[in-house]
């Protein structure tokens, strides 16, 4: 009884500790796909000029993650109601997709600093301001690759030791 | 459906919510016989029909100026941010022409402070004032003319549209198209192919490229191009037998013009102007009248109604119909 219960502990604790890691994992990677998501939108923006939504739907493309999922949340948003202003849309999508979205407040302060200034501009104007908005977005996730190499293995460790350690006092 | 339904389809979702209020509680009469809506940032809401001016409170209702709805600037902001559907960088062409068209055929003008960069216009900033002009598609409105316009099963006759701003020009023009491309059964025209250039996007009110106007099953639309180019490209790459396009005025107008006339295709097109012999002295299209190059001058008024034809006359300048009862003039 008491070895199960133990055991109990010890996975709970490096459950806890896994979860704590993959979050920071979880961070570079969705930035990433983020960066990648904004590079193909400058481009629609940029030689198709797509109206906004459109050119937010494709840039998310076939992407399968909760970055997708918000980027189309978002492009639905202007699609569905067009009196919405980018911003209103993005902040929208986000407080609807929050859960998902593994980010901080940085970038999500950058998101919406882009939404205010999304489509309201000319071309040139555009690509600029997107590019600038890429460069913070890079060294945000340049922060968060640190901070992951740094945490990942420290909270799993702790989560196991902490687990094993609760384990012990409780024995 | 009545015009004011057309209306809530094409126009209301893009106006900023109190204008959108006003104008779907305003009078169905009144905007049946709307022209134009003008919104300024700071000034009335104020509907353009038939004689007059009206000015409409948040209501809808007809009133005097001191209670009518004041448009606000957010009122300008948020209606022009809906039109461009949030995407300014994909309008740049169209700002700096001064206007944009939406589904329908409607045409939004714009007002503001200019952005130039080595003098020449590179957009608009600041928009303070909206004037919506109002799109009509009117089945029928060629009618009239459609007789003296086509010869046998197969034949169209070049034919030059004039009429000052306002006549329905436009409106004459898409439905002389939609029947040119329809084929017309009591005449025994079966029906030829039709290109369209519409450097305004307004003949056609294309959106995203296809034509939300009826023009019928053998038209082909270049939405958007500039006339000249778009009319030579038509005749390379879709072999239509007329082509057709709004207001000439330049020299390049003009060449190709005669380049598709020479290639064998009608022309059907539009000129601002009172009557043939104010177009013939004109720089460049006047060298057209003299040249004989159209067959056919439909001169339009608008008395009774927007887009009465007034006469047709022929190459020579032969009057082959006039409207009974006198010539009114445009005002």
């Amino acid at each position: 009884m008491k070895l199960l219960g133990s055991a109990m502990v010890v996975a709970a604790g490096t459950g806890l500790g896994f979860s704590l890691a993959q979050r920071y994992s979880e961070r570079p990677r969705q930035l990433g796909q983020l960066i990648g998501c904004l590079t193909a939108l400058g481009s629609y923006v940029n030689y198709a000029a797509l109206p906004l939504a459109e050119a937010l739907a494709r840039a998310a493309g076939g992407l399968d993650s909760p970055v997708g999922d918000f980027l189309r949340r978002t492009a639905g948003n202007l699609a569905d109601r067009g009196w919405l202003s980018p911003r209103e849309a993005l902040e929208e999508a986000m407080d609807a997709n929050g859960r998902t979205l593994a980010w901080e407040r940085p970038e999500r302060e950058t998101l919406l600093l882009l939404g205010a200034n999304l489509g309201a501009t000319g071309r040139e104007e555009q690509q600029k301001y997107l590019a600038l908005v890429l460069e913070e977005l890079r060294r945000i996730e340049r922060e968060a690759l640190m901070l992951r190499d740094q945490n990942v293995k420290l909270y799993r460790y702790l989560g196991v030791c902490g687990g094993l350690a609760a384990a012990i006092l409780l024995v | 459906m009545s015009y004011g339904d057309v209306l809530v389809k094409t126009l209301y979702p893009l106006l900023a919510p109190p204008l959108a209020a006003a104008l779907r509680a305003a009078p169905a009469a009144l905007l049946a016989q709307a022209g134009e809506i003008r919104i300024r940032t700071g000034q009335p809401l104020l509907v353009v029909a038939g004689d007059g001016d009206v000015f409409l409170d948040a209501a809808g209702r007809p009133s005097d100026q001191a209670k009518a709805y004041v448009a606000s600037g957010e009122d300008v902001a948020k209606t022009l941010q809906i039109v461009s559907r949030n995407s300014l960088y994909a309008c740049e062409e169209e700002l700096r022409q001064g206007f944009l068209t939406v589904a329908g055929g409607h045409r939004i003008g714009i007002a503001g402070q200019a952005v130039t960069v080595g003098g020449a216009l590179k957009t608009l900033k600041n928009v303070s004032a909206l004037n919506i002009r109002l799109a009509r598609e009117i089945p029928g409105a060629a009618d009239t003319v459609m007789p003296y316009a086509v010869a046998g099963p197969r034949g169209v006759l070049s034919s030059l549209v004039i009429s000052p701003p306002r006549c329905g020009k436009t409106t004459v023009l898409r439905d002389m198209a939609r029947q040119l491309s329809g084929g017309i059964a009591r005449l025994g025209f079966t029906g030829v192919q039709v290109g369209i250039v519409d450097e305004r996007s307004e003949l056609a009110a294309c959106r995203d490229g296809v034509p939300t106007a009826d023009l019928g099953p053998r038209a082909d639309v270049l939405d958007g191009c500039p006339k000249a180019v778009g009319m030579l490209m038509l005749i390379r790459s879709m072999a239509p037998q007329v082509i057709i396009t709004d207001e000439l005025g330049r020299e390049a107008d003009a060449a190709a013009v005669r380049e598709a006339r020479h290639a064998g295709v009608a022309v059907v097109a539009s000129a601002h102007g009172r009557d043939v012999a104010d177009i013939a002295a004109r720089p460049f299209i006047g060298a057209l009248i003299t040249d004989r190059i159209f067959e056919r001058y439909i001169i339009l008024g608008d008395k009774p109604a927007v887009g009465t034809v007034r006469e047709i006359a022929a190459a020579g300048g032969e009057i082959v119909y006039r409207r009974p009862g006198g010539i009114k003039a445009c005002g």
